[in-house]
Parts: C-alpha cells; structure tokens; sequence
C-alpha cells in the first residue's frame, strides 16, 4: 500500500495550479455563471484551447494519438485540481468517449478525433437517454436505417447535456429491430450541425440546461458508426463504466462539501454555527464520508494501472459518491436553515446564495449516468457474485 | 500511489490467513470462551514461533522491523479469525515500551514478549469512559524511588493473564490535559493492585483495577515522568487503529459469511441472494466494510511513513464503529432466524465486532477529535 504522491506528481500539481491562477479569473467564472444553458462563452473555449496546448487533455493516452502516456495519477491530479479551481470542462466526456474510440475506432477515427479531443476542438454529448427509459438503456428505440452507403437516424434523446455547446453526439441507436435488446444497437459518432438535428432546452431547477434532441431523417455516412455494426451496448458499456471513474467525479461529488468546510471555518456566520456541537459532529462525520469517495477513487485507478478492469469498485464509487453529495447537502441545509434556502441575490444569502443551489443539483448525482439502484445491482452481481433473479 | 497491497503486503495477508483458518477454527474460539480463559496458550505459543510478536520491533530483541502496516494486516487476519489471543493488549504495550522506554526496559521485556513468554497489558479509561487526557486522573505520587499510584482503572483487557500492565497516570496534581501525564509499567502482581473481573459482549474479560497505593520503581516510568502526554496519545492511536484493523477482519469475514448464505439459501422459489433487496443490501454492506477497510489501511501507511495520523486514525476508526456493525446486522437480517443462534457460527464474529466498536473510543468522541483536526472549532 502507498497511500503518498511521488515528488514528480507534487511538481505536477503544482504545474497545474499555476496554470490555473494564472488563467482562471474571477471573469471567467462570471462568464460560466452567465452563460449557463447557452452554450460556452469565448473566455471558456479560449481556456480549453489553452489546456489542450499543454497537453493535459488524455495526457494518459498513447502518443500517436495526441496523449502523451502520462502516469494516470498525473491525469487523476490534473483533474481533482480542474475541479477544485471550478473548471466546468465536462473534462468527463473526453475521459469517457476516447478510451471507446481508441478501442474500437477505426484508424481514421481514431486519428481524428483523439487529437481533436486533446485540443479541446471535439467535445461529445452523450446520446444514450431517451423518453422511454434511461436506467434501462438497452430498451433505446431511435432507429438508424442503412440506405447505400449512409444511414438513417430517426428517433429522440432526452437529458442530453451539453448538446447546445457540443460539436459531435456519441449515439446509441438500434441498427437491428430483430435481435435480443442488447445485440441490435450501434453507435454512431454524429456532427451536431448534420441536418435535421434539433435540439430543445431542458432548464433544471439549479438554473441550468439539458437538452431533448430529435433525429428527423438525419442523414450520415457509414464511416461514422464507431466499431461493429450491433456491438454498440459492449463498446458503449465498457466507456460508461471508466466515465464514473476518475478524479473529476468523485471531486464533483466532495467539492460542495469542501466548501461548505471552508465556509464554516472562515465564514462569520459559520463559525457562529459551529458553535453547536451537534454542527460540528455533523460536518466531522462528513469529512469521513468524503474521505472514503477519495479513497474509492484512488482504489480503482490504483487497479486500472496495474491493468485490472475493476469489478464491482467503479460502481461503489458511483453509489458512494452521489449518494455522499446529496447527505452532504441535506445535513448543510440543517446546520443553515433558513439561510440554506436562500437563493442568489437575496441580500443576505450566505456564500453568494450558492447553497440551495447545491441542494437542488445534488439529486442529479444519483440517477445521472445510471441510477445508484443499477450500480447496486452492479456491485452486487459481478463484485460479490449473487444470481441474476428474473429481474 | 497505489492503494492496493503490495506483493509482500498480500504474501503475508496470505500466510497469516492460511495459518489462522488452520489453527484457529470456531471450535477453538468457542473452547477459550466456554472455559472462561484469556486465550489459548498454544496458538499464542504458535504465534510466537511464526514471529509475529516481533513484527516492527528491533531485531536486537528478536523482532523484525517491518513497517507498521504490516503489523496493521496481520491485526486484520487476526480478526478476521477472531483468534483467542491477547495480542492487542500484549503489542500495544509493547509498542509503546519499544518507543518510549529506556534501553534496559527494552532489553528486558521485549525479547520475552517476542518469545511468547510475557504478556503485556495497557491502561488507560477510567469512569466515564472518555478518550482524551483530562479522563486521565489515576493519581501518581513520586515518593523516594518509587511512584506510588492510587485510583482506578475500567476496560482493561488481558489483564488476568498479563506480567505487566503499561498505566497512564497524572503524576502533577491538579495538572490537565497533557501536563502531568507519566507513563508507567505495573506488575500486575504488585501489592495493593486488585482487580474486578468485566465480562463483555465479546465473550472475553476485561478488568477494573484498583490500585491502592502500590509502589512502583521510578525506572519503570516510559520516557520522562510528568511529560508522557504526547507519548500515551501515541499509544492510544496506535491501539485504536490496530483495533479498527481486526473490527475490518472480523466483518469482512461475516459479511462473507452472508453473501454466502445469500446464494445458497432458497426462498419463494429462487435464492435469496437473487432479490434486489437483498442485493442493495449485500452491496451497502461490502461498501461499508471496504470503506472501514480503505481508511484504516491509509492511517496505517501515514504511521508506517511517520506521517502526522491523527486524522486519519480518528476518521477510520469513527467510520469503522458505525459502518462495520451496520454491515454485520444486515447479515444477520439475511440469515434472520438462524443469526440469533448460538449454535450459528455467525454470532461469534458479530459479538465480537460489535464489541470491538465500542471500546477505545466512540464514533462521536473521535468525530469530536477529527472535527479538532480540520478546524472546525467552537467559539470563533
């Protein structure tokens, strides 16, 4: 066991918050909260290029595709800290799409789009989600047709993040009505800008935006499917698993807390609060908790490096994690009260008004990227080996 | 970083478990338990052979400097095998007389504890049961060359079998907190010490003791007298992050034990391992139990590293108290009647871990040192 960083991944982290000081600014945050919902603003597409420039993006990945096999504990650093100095990249889409691409992708697929994705040119929304379930992916309904040496989408997606800002849609469609549910699908690597594609917004109560997405007789070429055709469900479940995985999930997961410690710590108000020794058990007891999603983390990357495909873990982390967001919003909520519910511009909102906010995104967590209900079922059937019931 | 154990980590983990399943099956946890003794001397004696007395102790005395998280792996198989023997009170003490203690008491005691010949015990709750050093109130009174103690002592553990009991004593009267504070070997033979015996859930005996004046020679004092606080906080972590290891051992294997009984035993025509209520609840158990598992195998990596462990110790431990117990009850749910059993071997681990996470500290009293540690203060 070695629970420590080396001296060169020390230099690293601190490579990385100098970049950051020195490129994140107060504008730049003001700018993310102003655009929310409409798509990314010039100073946050000027500091994805310049991350892409420093090669941080995949920088685990081979080099003849842009990465340049960096020690995935560098990856996991250079991430904790993107989140920690509130970077919204959707660094995770990068992380999830590439590895699939760079196993089943064909050599020009691969040659486009992973050195695209590094520069931060290419990002991804994910077209799995539709109207018609979520949680039970396999049951997807939007239809691809092949007609000569194209295909044919029809058919909708919902909860599709990121798709007013995103260039490509990684799409799960079924390309053969006739097979088992999970053998007839396919995935499809689909510019955004391809007509008949249309996109409606989907705000959120924390004042974001997800998208419902249609597919009217979008037309594209056969080269854009990724893989074989009907093995999409494999290729597509093996890129959802390394996607709930990594630094910048558990850290979305742990950073509301984070803040909220640094809050009760250097905040007149919450230093008032933590004159309640109840308050103060409560926030020790989530310091514990949150310990456990760093560790989890760390523990799946420490099996991925030493090439063991996790488990049951990745699905620990994802029960752990969100399942830690929402108890850690619900307990803040109750050392607040009344000022937890106070939103932004409220003169006296604490924290700018960020903590209902907190709250109410933190159920996100819980059902985005498979519910904590299918992680269960997940740790419970491949981690611990108990039978499949009819169900 | 790599959280995962090494090639020597797992060799060892390996061994031990294979010795332990061998050499100490429920049969013989029951035996020491039904007779009413300590332990059983020949697994303590084959113990000793394997050298795992020694381990992290100086090779002067016979022992073996590893590092200490090889010390916290073995107290995890030991759990997990619930192995009747007095090897945390015994190496406890002995930690701390190798850290803190002079040269002459290294040179006397150690080799025999690493021999399997002396057993150690340590002292350290007195009534109320508190964990920090104001508890500490047993009054120590230097008088010629001895220091003469008198008070009481409560949650002693393998006191009856112990040569020698490490006692934590407020030598200034009227000092608090850390001032004041000597750490002193004690026959357990000395007159004027008594003891009353406390049998627990776990099916062992600790002991209060009573000590009525009893007279001690300065030379055994560990350190320097009036200024042993830091050197008994030291011992207490250590004691409570080996005993988080065996809580982890002990559930990890009874929660084995369910998820087993789960896949066999049938129910409304299917296993009942295949419901997803049972499932959800296999999987917040192995959760649990791997979460208790990840912070105590971190604490013990900073002890190894000589890193600052404070935190880490309290936060695994407060974990290890809610979760590991947690854990065990939902296996006794999956087994339902049968868990209530005697006769079950289930109950032997559970008692045991149950009892585990209620001594050394409360969940809340290390929340309160954790809440400490990471600034989160009254009174600002």
């Amino acid at each position: 066991m070695d629970f420590g960083y080396n001296e060169e991944n020390e230099r690293f982290r601190q490579e990385i918050k100098d970049f950051l000081k020195a490129n994140v600014s107060p504008e730049f945050h003001a700018e993310v909260q102003e655009m929310q919902g409409k798509g990314m603003g010039p100073l946050t597409k000027e500091l994805i290029i310049k991350i892409g420039e420093q090669g941080w993006i995949g920088m685990s990945w081979p080099e003849e595709y842009g990465g340049r096999n960096a020690d995935r504990i560098d990856q996991y650093i250079f991430e904790e800290e993107l989140v920690r100095a509130r970077v919204p990249l959707n660094i995770g889409n990068f992380i999830e799409q590439a590895p699939a691409i760079m196993a089943a992708g064909s050599e020009e697929q691969k040659k486009y789009f992973i050195p695209a994705l590094v520069r931060g040119e290419v990002t991804f929304a994910l077209g799995y989600t539709e109207p018609s379930g979520g949680t039970d992916l396999g049951s997807l309904k939007t239809r691809a047709v092949a007609d000569g040496d194209d295909f044919v989408i029809n058919g909708q997606k919902t909860f599709t993040s990121m798709a007013e800002s995103a260039s490509h849609i990684y799409l799960m469609a079924r390309t053969d009505p006739n097979a088992p549910k999970h053998g007839g699908i396919s995935i499809f690597l689909v510019p955004m800008n391809t007509p008949g594609i249309t996109i409606h917004p989907q705000w959120t109560l924390a004042g974001g935006r997800t998208n419902d997405v249609f597919f009217d007789d979008v037309r594209v070429p056969k080269t854009t499917m990724l893989g074989e055709e009907n093995r999409g469900w494999y290729i597509g479940s093996s890129a959802l698993n390394l996607g709930r995985a990594g630094a910048m999930r558990y850290y979305t997961y742990v950073s509301l807390f984070e803040e909220t410690l640094d809050f009760a710590r250097s905040d007149p108000l919450g230093q008032q609060l933590m004159n309640d020794e109840a308050s103060r058990d409560k926030m020790a007891e989530l310091y514990c908790e949150a310990q456990v999603a760093r560790l989890f983390t760390l523990r799946s990357l420490s099996m991925v490096r030493r090439g063991i495909n996790p488990p049951y873990e990745i699905s620990s982390e994802k029960v752990w994690g969100p399942e830690f967001q929402v108890k850690s919003t619900e307990v803040i909520s109750q050392i607040l009260g009344p000022y937890n519910q106070l939103w932004e511009g409220s003169s006296l909102a604490p924290h700018q008004g960020a903590f209902p906010r907190h709250y109410v995104s933190a159920m996100v967590s819980t059902f985005g990227h498979g519910s904590t209900q299918v992680m269960r079922n997940a740790i419970a059937r491949r981690g611990l080996e108990l039978p499949r019931g009819p169900v | 970083m790599d959280t995962l154990l090494n090639e020597d980590e797992e060799l060892l983990r390996d061994q031990a478990r294979a010795f332990l399943a061998a050499e100490s099956p429920p049969s013989l946890v029951r035996k020491v338990e039904d007779e009413g003794k300590g332990f059983d001397a020949d697994l303590w004696r084959k113990t000793a052979e394997l050298g795992w007395l020694g381990i992290t102790l100086p090779e002067a005395c016979g022992g073996t400097s590893a590092p200490f998280s090889h010390l916290g792996l073995l107290f995890e198989e030991i759990g997990r095998s619930i192995a009747p023997i007095p090897i945390h009170p015994t190496m406890v003490a002995a930690l701390a007389i190798n850290e803190f203690g002079s040269p002459q008491l290294v040179e006397t005691i150690l080799p025999a504890v690493i021999e399997g010949e002396k057993l150690l015990s340590w002292a350290w709750f007195e009534q109320g049961g508190d964990i920090d050093l104001d508890s500490i109130q047993l009054e120590a009174q230097v008088q010629g060359d001895s220091l003469v103690l008198s008070g009481s002592k409560l949650f002693v553990e393998g006191f009856s079998d112990a040569d020698q009991c490490l006692v934590v004593c407020r030598s200034q009267a009227n000092s608090t907190g850390s001032v004041g504070i000597t750490l002193v070997l004690v026959d357990t033979a000395s007159e004027g010490l008594s003891s009353t015996p406390l049998p627990t859930l776990a099916g062992d005996i600790q002991h209060e003791l009573h000590f009525d004046a009893v007279a001690v020679p300065i030379d055994n004092v560990l350190g320097e007298i009036h200024q042993a606080g830091a050197a008994a906080i030291t011992m207490f972590e250590r004691a409570v992050i080996l005993n988080c290891a065996m809580i982890v051992g002990a559930s990890r294997k009874a929660i084995e034990m369910a998820f087993e009984y789960a896949k066999g035993r049938e129910a409304f025509g299917q296993p009942i391992g295949a419901f997803q209520a049972i499932q959800h609840m296999c999987a917040n158990m192995v959760t649990g139990v791997d979460g208790a598992a990840i912070l105590t195998h971190e604490a013990l990596w900073k002890i190894a590293e000589g890193l600052p462990a404070t935190t880490e110790i309290s936060t695994a431990k407060a974990f290890c108290n809610d979760r590991c117990p947690a854990a065990l009850r939902d296996g006794n749910q999956i087994h339902a009647g049968i868990a209530q059993t005697k006769e079950y071997d289930l109950q032997l681990w559970y008692r045991r871990a149950a009892a585990w996470s209620m001594r050394l500290g409360t969940s809340i009293q290390h929340r309160r040192i954790v809440a400490r540690e990471i600034g989160i203060v009254p009174g600002q």
